[in-house]
């Protein structure tokens, strides 16, 4: 039996083909936004899993460090040692900063304090793509690789210039912002020490100019591998001045509060443009089978059955479908990278996205299928 | 086997809309051709001709009358005595128009074996047939060519062999030399006159051209809404 699906496709493959990759595009498009939202998420939880710690202690009635500023003492590290089911710890700060990049631009990034000799590294060496961590309690800094730079170039950051060791990927704050690594003393003179004209106008003033350093944002802790994060995290809370947030409820944090915002509108546009693309899809399939009408008609005139014509509508909807999908994959792993933000591309992602779009053109051609089942015969012949 | 009905039509009436803007096409019409006839079917324009042509081939309902095809009746009265007129169309009945009304996205081979298929012929079947028939209307070396390749004389060839790839037992063409110049629409009905006589088919052929009329066996004439049958010799004294 020839198959008209085949033919009429084979006659005009161009045409069919061109459509197919627009709605690809399309659907390439829709996933990239997906991969932004499932992007977002992960960069949330990129420095959570990399500092690997199980309780997170900030400043008192604060959801610190990521959702609110928090400023706790440094020594606090070796307070919390002093509980029996702590087994390290490490003080961290972060702090936003914009940096100029080798071509010149200024880029803001999200700078992380830490001790090179600590018991805690946020350093995950698996990022490392190039040089290594600190190994200096000063001028040493480990950059994002999209900023640029090669190891053994220098930064001026503050009052000093320091020299790149290291290189990393995919390490970003939660907003996304490529990561640097300073050290801890290095980070607390960005932070907290003031500029020397600022010092000299504040003693002009009469202020009393403190330049304590030795605060930090966030004191992280690994607890006993037997031990109950949950309870010890109670315990802390305890001791007045503090919050401490165990790993899950730190994510929780980051997903819900710091992020939650963001995510629910990358949400809506991915919801949004599914629907423009499957109204899209709807509108090319009822086109093409409208340009079909008169060789539907002249079918239906010569006494071909309906359902070989309602087969030709559906085999077509399928068979571009299954294209655009290809080319949409195709689309979006060409360019998934460009986009500066991380995307994140998942197989599963693609196949929900591919039954959605294949049962909403299905339905759509239904619409097409009603409008073959309707042709008059008579209009091939203009009667 | 000159005697067998290809086509007989009783009493068919055709009304269109109802009360103030009904419009009668045909009252109480009756036609007959036999199996081995041509006929042609003339008529001012908007008299019916394709409307008439169009209930013998099952594709518009008649509002009253019998229809016969073959020996088979297919419209008695009010509604269709068959199952399915579709069925009927690509089973018994080869269309002609006056362009060629191929499907475009099929080649000249396709064309032709698509209505065979379609009733259960084998491949085989059909595509000796349809070799038959392009070798019959000289065009057997387009046969892989698309429509929109062949010029207008050539695809009307295809569309004849189309028409009669089903071994139809009526063949019902509607102005199908409107578009050709006397030469060629001479060249056409000489080509329908010789598949009457060669394949016992009825033929009855819509025309406005009275130059063709002395290639057919009888005249359908419509007037006063109904059809009047007479000899083209009688027709042209009239």
């Amino acid at each position: 039996m020839i198959n008209l699906a085949y033919k009429d496709i084979a006659h005009s493959y161009l045409k069919f083909i061109i459509t197919a990759m627009g709605v690809g595009m399309l659907l390439g498009i829709v996933m990239i936004m997906i991969g932004v939202y499932r992007g977002m998420i992960i960069d949330a939880q990129v420095l959570l899993d990399d500092v690997g710690a199980d309780l997170w202690i900030v400043q008192e009635n604060t959801l610190g460090p990521f959702a609110e500023s928090s400023r706790i003492h440094e020594d606090l590290k070796n307070t919390l040692k002093t509980h029996p089911d702590i087994v390290k710890t490490a003080a961290l700060t972060f702090l936003n900063l914009q940096i100029q990049t080798p071509g010149g631009v200024m880029k803001r990034v999200y700078c992380i304090g830490y001790n090179p000799f600590g018991d805690i590294v946020p350093v995950n060496p698996k990022r490392l793509v190039a040089g290594r961590g600190l190994q200096k309690s000063h001028y040493e800094i480990v950059v994002s690789h999209k900023l640029g730079f090669k190891i053994k170039d220098t930064i001026k950051l503050g009052r000093n210039i320091y020299t790149v060791v290291g290189i990393t990927k995919g390490v970003v704050s939660s907003g996304g912002d490529p990561a640097v690594f300073v050290s801890l003393k290095d980070s607390q003179e960005l932070q907290f020490l003031y500029s020397n004209a600022r010092i000299r106008n504040d003693r002009a003033r009469g202020l009393k100019v403190d330049a304590d350093a030795h605060l930090v944002n966030t004191v992280v802790a690994k607890t006993s591998p037997s031990s109950d994060s949950k309870k010890i995290a109670e315990e802390i809370k305890r001791w007045k001045h503090l919050n401490a947030f165990t790993v899950q409820e730190e994510r929780e944090i980051l997903t819900k509060n710091v992020i939650e915002t963001a995510s629910k509108q990358i949400g809506m546009f991915t919801i949004i443009l599914i629907v423009v693309s499957t109204i899209i899809i709807a509108l090319i399939i009822y086109t093409m089978t409208l340009e079909k009408i008169k060789e539907i008609s002249i079918m239906k005139l010569i006494g071909l059955p309906n359902i070989m014509i309602i087969k030709m509508i559906m085999q077509e909807t399928i068979i571009l479908g299954i294209l655009a999908f290809i080319f949409g994959n195709l689309f979006a792993h060409l360019i998934w990278d460009k986009f500066p933000k991380r995307v994140v591309l998942e197989n599963g992602d693609a196949f929900m996205l591919f039954a959605i779009i294949l049962i909403a053109s299905i339905l759509a051609s239904l619409f097409g299928v009603y409008k073959a089942l309707k042709a008059d015969p008579l209009a091939a012949i203009g009667g | 086997m000159k005697n067998e009905i290809g086509i007989k039509v009783e009493n068919l009436t055709k009304i269109y809309g109802t009360g103030e803007n009904a419009v009668h096409v045909l009252e109480n019409a009756s036609l007959e051709v036999k199996k081995g006839e041509f006929a042609a079917l003339v008529a001012p324009s908007g008299a019916g001709k394709t409307t008439l042509l169009m209930m013998l081939g099952c594709v518009i309902e008649p509002t009253s009358g019998k229809i016969w095809l073959g020996e088979e009746l297919v419209w008695d009265e009010d509604h269709w005595s068959i199952s399915d007129t579709k069925k009927i169309r690509r089973e018994k009945i080869g269309f002609i128009f006056q362009a060629h009304y191929l499907i475009p996205f099929l080649n000249v081979i396709e064309n032709i074996k698509l209505v065979p298929l379609v009733n259960g012929w084998s491949e085989t079947k059909a595509e000796k047939k349809a070799m038959e028939l392009l070798e019959y209307f000289d065009i057997k070396d387009k046969r892989e060519a698309m429509p929109s390749e062949l010029s207008g004389g050539q695809n009307q060839r295809v569309a004849i062999a189309r028409a009669l790839s089903n071994e139809p037992q009526i063949i019902l063409a509607d102005e199908p030399t409107a578009a050709l110049d006397m030469e060629r629409a001479v060249k056409v009905i000489k080509l329908l006159r010789k598949i009457v006589e060669e394949q016992n088919v009825a033929i009855i052929m819509v025309t406005h051209d009275e130059r063709l009329l002395p290639y057919c066996d009888k005249i359908l004439s419509i007037q006063n809404r109904k059809v009047v049958t007479t000899t083209p010799d009688q027709h042209l004294i009239v």
